[in-house]
């Protein structure tokens, strides 16, 4: 009888048993190697400013805080990746909260760039959060004022200018979801405490390497 | 026709069916391997776009860099479809070619939410993969798949629990949460796949006995052609 279904031979000459188990023990010790790398870099918080951040609402600042609720600022590099998880959370937060905090966007630009550097989809997705007050920040002074020195630092402020939260709104660099900082600052806005009020930053400096270097 | 020759002639009918049955099983298997390698190669440059089109560059200041996304979509990206598709067309239709093909398939789902920033729509590769992986109608394979996935959430639940539940201690039944939904894709296509393969099963029992008809046709005319001359 013969059969009408063609099954392909494995080409079992061209690489040898003990050759493919080494494949295989290379491939998977590659693979996990490559995962604990990227989970590594995920996990890599932004740098902090020593100074930290005021402890109220600084007096020389530019933005203006909320007259009647509590006022939220985020500072954000206009081309990094990592914050458009961050502008996605605060848009969710404040589908949930705006009726207790308004939403200040600082769109940090680094000194002699051209006037169109920031004209990013970043900066569009902010401005379209309902109710954010989005302002520019040449050279990041403001930034500096607040002690911000990577994007997707969020600071919240009291209706009475005093911080009540300081730090990020992801939980990785780049990555949606729940996160420490939006449940501390969710639970602080409603509950009005938290078990802490700072949270990791995953976010781009807005300074250069060479002038962080410089500084410290 | 006695009594020894008609068990005989069963027994060639079984013995038959069985041999279309495997023929017709490792073929799936090697036809599979080969489409699950285009996938394979598909997704690569897939996460490659997705990486330049997401996150092509890292920012310090005015200074960009090239986004370790990018590094990990082509390298990571690379690795991890480089051995199945190689097994596919070495080894197609051997049983390690589709376990690795569904270990890697699973850790893609992996890779691809970390490029797309942990989108909640990115998981739905998860259970895309394990429909995909069902194709096998091999419950084995979407066992690997499983233990696969549970066991990337089980180290990284460990050593990073934030990165899967966005928060450090989460519930005791989060992890039960995340691992039910994937338990229901696998139960329900695993019992799709059991009935697959006893679908393949009568369908070459069936084409056996049509043989054996045919066989037995052929033999009489042959007869009566030859009393005829």
């Amino acid at each position: 009888m013969s059969s009408s279904i063609a099954v392909p031979p494995p080409s079992r000459r061209l690489v040898s048993p003990r050759v493919l188990l080494a494949m295989l023990v290379l491939w998977a010790g590659l693979v996990t190697a490559g995962f604990f790398a990227l989970w590594r870099y995920k996990a890599a918080s932004a740098p902090v400013s020593e100074s930290g951040s005021p402890a109220v609402w600084p007096a020389a600042s530019g933005l203006q805080p909320s007259a009647d609720r509590a006022t939220l600022v985020l500072f954000a590099h206009p081309k990094c990746p990592c914050t458009h998880a961050s502008v996605t959370e605060l848009a969710k937060l404040m589908a949930r909260l705006h009726d207790r905090v308004e939403l200040r966007v600082a769109i940090v630009r680094p000194t002699a760039v051209p006037p169109d550097w920031d004209d990013t989809e970043l900066v569009s997705r902010a401005t379209a959060i309902p109710g954010a007050r989005v302002s520019h920040d040449d050279g990041g002074v403001e930034a500096a004022r607040f002690g911000v020195v990577a994007s997707g630092h969020v600071l919240v402020f009291d209706r009475g200018g005093r911080r009540l939260f300081s730090g990020g709104i992801t939980s990785s660099r780049g990555h949606e979801g729940d996160s420490f900082g939006l449940r501390r600052i969710d639970s602080l806005l409603t509950v009005g405490t938290a078990d802490r009020a700072d949270a990791p930053v995953f976010g781009c400096a807005f300074d250069e390497p060479a002038k962080r270097k410089e500084e410290s | 026709m006695s009594d020894v020759s008609t068990e005989a002639a069963v027994q060639a009918i079984v013995a038959r069916a069985e041999e279309r049955f495997q023929q017709s099983r490792q073929a799936l298997f090697a036809s599979t391997d080969r489409l699950m390698a285009f996938l394979m190669a598909g997704q690569w440059v897939f996460a490659v776009a997705l990486a330049l089109m997401v996150s092509p560059w890292a920012w310090a200041g005015k200074t960009q860099t090239v986004h370790p996304h990018v590094w990990a979509a082509v390298v990571l990206g690379l690795v991890l479809s480089a051995m199945p598709i190689a097994l596919a067309f070495l080894r197609p239709g051997w049983v390690v070619t589709r376990h690795v093909i569904a270990a890697a398939q699973m850790l893609w789902s992996g890779l691809l939410i970390h490029l797309s920033g942990g989108r909640i729509e990115t998981h739905f590769h998860v259970f895309g993969s394990l429909g995909i992986l069902a194709g096998y109608r091999d419950w084995r394979v979407l066992a690997t798949a499983t233990v696969v996935v549970a066991g990337e959430h089980f180290v990284r639940g460990i050593v990073w629990p934030e990165s899967i539940y966005g928060i450090p201690n989460p519930e005791w039944w989060r992890f039960l949460e995340h691992a039910f939904w994937v338990v229901f894709a696998v139960v329900f296509l695993g019992f799709l796949a059991k009935r697959g393969k006893q679908e393949m099963r009568t369908l070459a029992e069936r084409g056996a006995e049509i043989e054996a008809l045919a066989e037995g046709e052929w033999r009489k005319a042959s007869v009566l052609s030859r009393a005829a001359s």
